[in-house]
């Protein structure tokens, strides 16, 4: 008898089971569908410029676009970060005969990289010379070597060179050893020490290694050549605050250099061979990205 | 006695004289009411708005400093702020006649830029104004001619060669300057005139590097009196260029993913070998212990 109920009881829940499977798979796939329908009833016929990855401008309708939540996915800015943009090599010409210190490009280079005033991604250094009693000014930056003394004493890969040439840190992986900071004959590297700038203000962003923002206690920092900017088709920030038109920035794949200031392109090669162009330490076999062209002899 | 009263009306014609300069200064420029209605037969694009940046920063930077950040030079009269309402409330023609024409301490720029030069310049300080509506020109009976143009490359002299039509007609003495589009401005190729066929030759460096194809993304434009045309084309003019990635090949301070196989085999052959050896001793004392307790009991 019990058996029997049993059975009974077990073939209901089951018709019962079967039913709510019905509907409910029913219900689903209505979803599902009306999930894959075809945004093309919706479209608004209004069209909007837009600059693809590999630099293409196209046209799309307003309607087929969505708001990305991918720039505040960690993992996809590590990947993207990590990768770089292809077919390009950037680099850097600094006219030393047009730099009278305005300090412009620090300003923006820390306000974009949440640094401390003491702290430079880029420094523009008095340079005396005491025999020919002259001095000039020279901005110092990364110079995206492309043999990177840097990258080889990193014990755990958080330095790294991309393809397009610029060195990252991703302070995810740092540990705070500074090999890096003396390897470096350039001195391009700053610890952060302390808690960085406005650290409440960033708590909640995303890290963005091409911007190494938010900045972590106890890592590295340094240029990164505006990494973030240059995915926008954009001059890093330094470039584009300099008044007084030192700045040169470009892909040596182009063999064209735009000025940050005066926004004149120029041939790349012709630049470098014409101002007798230098790159610092060369003895060093580093090879530079970051060209420098001679400054004038004032007496100082 | 007389030496003091001359000193006292010496002193008080230098004070009207200065006073009457200021007030001159201070005075309104006065812009002649045909030229304040003055507006550009061309609408504003981003383009215009490139060249005239380019233009203002080598001409108009040293006293007016950047538009929007108040850093001009303390000059008598101010030079002021471009992006300030006071500024921006000026019709375009008032802004063009002024560049034109300069006053005092402001350069006339007339024999500097051409016209349509000059409109890019106001296009970039307009470019500041948010609020700003371009006057749609009134034409009045001119004809704007519509210019097309072709291009075609000529490899046996590395020469670009645009052709300029309208309505099917070759068009002579047409302004045509080209660029090569780079990833953060255009370099100017050259600029020239057409001639009496309506071609234009321009320059071509074959050391130019072009991409996997060898192709140049070249930007042409074409302009006459009110006329303008504009064509981007990706054209094949040089070698092809194979762009190496930075990373390519093995260094010192390549990740471990270039490493080869047979090194990471071998070394993690040699790793497990030491540590089985290392073990195999461990084991060996551990059994040689256990036969010592043993042979007591």
């Amino acid at each position: 008898m019990s058996k029997a109920n049993k059975n009974d009881k077990s073939r209901r829940k089951f018709l019962q089971n079967l039913g709510l499977a019905g509907v409910s798979a029913v219900g689903g796939s209505a979803l599902l569908l009306q999930g894959c329908s075809d945004p093309k009833d919706s479209a608004s016929g209004k069209k909007v410029k837009v600059l693809t990855q590999d630099n293409q401008l196209v046209e799309v309708d307003v309607a087929n676009l969505k708001p990305s939540d991918n720039i505040k996915d960690l993992d996809y800015l590590q990947d993207r970060g990590r990768e770089g943009i292809p077919g390009k090599k950037f680099v850097m010409v600094v006219d030393l005969a047009k730099c009278k210190n305005a300090r412009k490009c620090m300003t923006a280079c820390q306000s974009a990289h949440q640094l401390k005033p003491e702290m430079h991604h880029i420094n523009v250094l008095e340079m005396n010379d005491p025999v020919r009693k002259t001095s000039y000014y020279m901005p110092k930056t990364c110079q995206h070597c492309d043999n990177p003394p840097c990258v080889s004493v990193c014990p755990v890969d958080a330095t790294f060179k991309r393809q397009d040439g610029i060195v990252l840190i991703d302070n995810e992986r740092c540990i705070g050893c500074r090999f890096c900071v003396a390897a470096c004959p350039y001195s391009a590297r700053t610890f952060n020490w302390t808690e960085p700038k406005d650290a409440e203000k960033f708590a909640e962003v995303t890290y963005n290694m091409e911007l190494n923002v938010p900045q972590k206690k106890g890592t590295v920092t340094k240029c990164a050549f505006s990494a973030d900017r240059l995915r926008e088709g954009k001059l890093p920030y330094c470039v584009s605050a300099c008044p007084n038109g030192v700045y040169y920035f470009g892909d040596s794949n182009e063999d064209l250099v735009t000025n940050g200031t005066t926004k004149m392109t120029v041939r790349l090669s012709k630049l470098l061979q014409e101002n007798a162009a230098y790159t610092l330490m060369p003895e060093l076999g580093t090879k530079p990205s970051v060209y420098y062209l001679p400054p004038r002899q004032n007496k100082g | 006695m007389n030496y003091y009263k001359y000193y006292k009306s010496i002193i008080l014609i230098c004070l009207c004289f200065l006073a009457v300069a200021n007030a001159n200064a201070q005075s309104d420029w006065e812009i002649p009411e045909k030229e304040q209605e003055n507006v550009s037969f061309i609408m504003f694009d981003d383009d215009m708005i490139l060249e005239g940046s380019i233009a203002y920063e080598n001409s108009c930077t040293s006293c007016h400093g950047t538009p929007g950040q108040d850093d001009y030079m303390p000059m008598a009269p101010s030079p002021g702020d471009l992006a300030s309402d006071q500024f921006q409330e000026q019709k375009d023609g008032t802004i063009f006649y002024k560049i034109k024409k300069g006053r005092g301490s402001m350069p006339k720029f007339e024999d500097v830029f051409a016209d349509d030069e000059t409109w890019n310049i106001v296009a970039y300080i307009r470019s500041f104004n948010k609020n700003y509506k371009q006057p749609i020109p009134d034409l009045g009976g001119i004809i704007i001619p519509e210019y097309k143009l072709k291009l075609d490359f000529d490899e046996n002299v590395d020469k670009l060669v645009v052709k300029v039509f309208s309505k099917e007609i070759p068009q002579a003495e047409v302004d045509v300057s080209a660029f090569v589009k780079g990833m953060f401005g255009k370099f100017l190729l050259g600029k020239t005139q057409t001639n009496e066929l309506g071609i234009a030759y321009l320059d071509i460096d074959p050391q130019l590097p072009g991409d996997a194809e060898g192709k140049l993304h070249i930007m042409v434009k074409a302009s006459k009196g009110y006329g303008l045309a504009k064509l981007n084309q990706k054209m094949k003019m040089v070698q092809p260029t194979i762009h190496k990635s930075a990373i390519e090949g093995r260094h010192i301070w390549s990740t471990d993913e270039m490493a080869p196989i047979w090194l990471k085999t071998s070394f993690f052959i040699t790793i497990f070998g030491v540590w089985t050896i290392l073990f195999f001793i461990v084991i060996g004392f551990y059994n040689i212990k256990k036969a010592g307790r043993e042979d007591l009991h």
